[in-house]
């Protein structure tokens, strides 16, 4: 018997200790200071817009006593030196150039500052070993605006306002002419590119060429896109849709327009970059966006109305599952348009 | 598409696109005639774009609204007299050099339009802006009816300018004393002719044309507003004065010329023509380089003082 309140008692005093015992912590992340250098603004509902809201994401997270943020807007690659070196020499841990356009300028800061992370993307090459590059496999969401405008096209006719035919962007476009075609073969897609990331005027103009040409669907990535959505806008009473690869779309006038848009989630690159740093890798590696890594966010407009029907949207929903899976494979890098 | 609607379509794409270049290269021309060269109209329209995006923007949901449109563009032609005359009191009176001083005036106008819409509207966004205004009868007549008589009424205020500031500059007592005081400002002035006056108010005119192509992009081109709107727009229309040798006439052929080649790129590239994209943008600005070269050969003479400040009391 007593053996027995013993063996009880001790199985009390151990369950007792379990349960006091705290649940174990999740290690915790060092402090982490990143800056941002981007050419554009923290606010263009684009390429800017869409890191900066990743990092103040991570920011938000962990909160600010963790990660300390800067950033400096509208810097061209010739300025953007002193800035990201004057972040190196104030400590900061992670200095990411947002554009492929200041790659030169991270190459040769990494080799004066070992001991801080560089990064700079979209591009898809592994750089020393304290760059990181980061690239968004583009062609994802472009497929899946590809499905939609196939599908919802009537005369036929779709068309791209590219900016350049470079980087994420000729990722998307080829995408989005794969989506197209596996759901309508017969399809036109006419892609053209105004030549520059911002120049929303000359978008627009473009926006209003494909329309005199008959193409009822457009799409288009980059700042400059925000130009042409505006111009599809003016046909307000007209069939005429747009697809968005920013979800900042839909919440602007102009989103009634927007079928449905794809954005960036940067938050899943920064989150990387700090992990392997506090794992000891400073960089010399590349990070994909993807749907699979949460890269990706994709919404429909539930206000768009009946163009957007029920069989529309199981398409785009099941190809997003499958390139999520990765059963569907996009070989973007064939498509010659 | 046929061949007739696709040279139909470039048409009636590229007349509107020429008229933000139209009223900043008249405006320019003006100030080239009095003496004076402005490399700060990018700045200047980058202003007018912004202010006159403000009362559309901000009065949508007043009792403002029908006139919001009229007040934007009221205030980008008045901010773009101000800094015209801004611009003469730096390069007039103080006799600055126009080169940098213009570049400056581009910076200072590109800076705080971008500063105060961060600061009171944020991020990119629209406006309904100006609706097309088909004129009735006109807009029908087929072929010409949409190439020239179915855009929104700054179109047609623009092209109708050209004959009037031809007018003004070639036959009128005051576009005469404009072309004197860029010709020979000392014979002007031994004729009691106010040179610094006379540049002053031409610089002023020239500065609210610049407002209004600014307004125009903003409320009726692109209706919207964005950090970089004018995108080079503007010396665009400096060299375009050079192009159309001084005369509005001229400048309405360059900026035809321009848009024309502009709306030609960007269908080709539509249409799937096989070329590659990168020369086709760059197809508007190499013919404005080879016509320019040609002009050049053609003994293109500009003012004869133009880019020279004038001192009365300087020896000759």
């Amino acid at each position: 018997m007593k053996k027995l309140v013993a063996l009880l008692v001790a199985l009390a005093l151990l369950a007792a200790a379990g349960c006091s015992r705290k649940p174990e912590a999740a290690p915790e992340k060092p402090k982490a200071k990143i800056a941002l250098i981007i050419e554009s603004t923290v606010d263009d509902k684009g390429w800017g817009q869409a890191m900066h809201d990743a990092i103040a994401a991570v920011q938000k997270k962990y909160g600010a006593a963790l990660v300390e943020y800067s950033y400096s807007e509208k810097m061209k690659p010739v300025d953007a030196g002193s800035a990201a070196r004057q972040y190196a020499s104030q400590g900061f841990d992670i200095i990411i150039a947002h554009g492929a356009q200041f790659k030169n300028l991270i190459l040769e800061l990494s080799e004066e500052f070992p001991k801080t992370t560089f990064a700079f993307g979209t591009n898809a090459d592994i750089g020393p070993k304290n760059v990181f590059t980061y690239m968004p496999m583009s062609e994802e969401t472009g497929y899946i605006n590809g499905v939609i405008a196939g599908m919802v096209t009537k005369t036929g006719i779709i068309g791209v306002v590219g900016p350049v035919d470079a980087g994420d962007s000729a990722r998307y476009n080829r995408g989005f002419w794969l989506g197209v075609k596996a759901v309508n073969p017969k399809a036109e897609i006419k892609v053209a590119h105004t030549g520059s990331f911002a120049d929303f005027v000359k978008a627009g103009e473009l926006a209003h060429t494909h329309v005199k040409a008959n193409a009822d669907v457009l799409t288009g990535a980059a700042q400059q896109a925000t130009g042409a959505l505006r111009a599809v806008a003016e046909y307000k009473d007209k069939p005429i849709w747009w697809l968005g690869q920013d979800t900042l779309q839909l919440t602007m006038p102009e989103g009634y327009k927007v079928i449905a848009a794809a954005s960036y989630d940067y938050s899943a690159v920064v989150e990387a970059m700090m992990d392997k740093r506090q794992a000891g890798i400073l960089g010399g590696e590349n990070i994909p966006l993807t749907f699979r890594n949460g890269g990706f966010v994709y919404k429909f407009n539930d206000s768009v109305g009946p163009v957007l029907t029920e069989a529309i949207r199981k398409a785009a929903e099941q190809a997003k599952t499958d390139i999520t899976a990765q059963t569907l494979k996009l070989d973007w890098q064939a498509v010659k348009y | 598409m046929n061949a007739g609607s696709f040279i139909l379509n470039i048409l009636i794409l590229g007349v509107p696109f020429s008229v933000a270049l139209l009223l900043a290269g008249l405006g320019e021309t003006i100030n080239q005639r009095s003496g004076v060269f402005n490399l700060g109209c990018e700045g200047i329209m980058a202003m007018g774009a912004f202010l006159a995006f403000l009362p559309p923007y901000f009065l949508a949901k007043t009792p403002l609204a029908p006139s919001a449109n009229l007040i934007g563009i009221l205030l980008a032609v008045a901010a773009g007299a101000l800094l015209g005359l801004l611009f003469a009191l730096v390069v007039v009176t103080f006799r600055a050099p126009q080169g940098i001083a213009g570049i400056g005036l581009q910076m200072l106008g590109w800076g705080t339009a971008g500063t105060l819409f961060r600061r009171y509207v944020g991020g990119v966004t629209g406006v309904t802006g100006i609706p097309s205004l088909p004129i009735p009868g006109l807009s029908r007549i087929p072929i010409l009816g949409p190439i020239l008589f179915n855009h929104n009424p700054l179109v047609y205020l623009a092209f109708l300018l050209v004959p009037v500031f031809w007018y003004i500059l070639f036959k009128t007592p005051w576009g005469l004393k404009v072309r004197a005081v860029g010709t020979y400002p000392r014979a002007a002035d031994s004729l009691g002719i106010p040179v610094a006056r006379v540049r002053y108010q031409a610089l002023a005119l020239g500065g609210a044309m610049a407002g209004l192509a600014g307004a125009y992009l903003s409320l009726a081109q692109a209706k919207m507003f964005a950090d970089d709107l004018i995108a080079g727009r503007g010396f665009i229309a400096v060299a375009l004065v050079y192009f159309g040798r001084w005369n509005p006439v001229g400048i309405m052929g360059g900026a035809l010329l321009f848009s024309l080649a502009q709306s030609l790129q960007l269908s080709i590239q539509v249409a799937g023509i096989d070329f590659p994209y990168e020369f086709a943008v760059m197809l508007p600005y190499a013919l404005v380089i080879v016509v320019l070269a040609l002009v050049r050969k053609a003994r293109m003479v500009g003012p004869a003082e133009l880019g020279k400040p004038f001192d009365r009391e300087q020896r000759v």
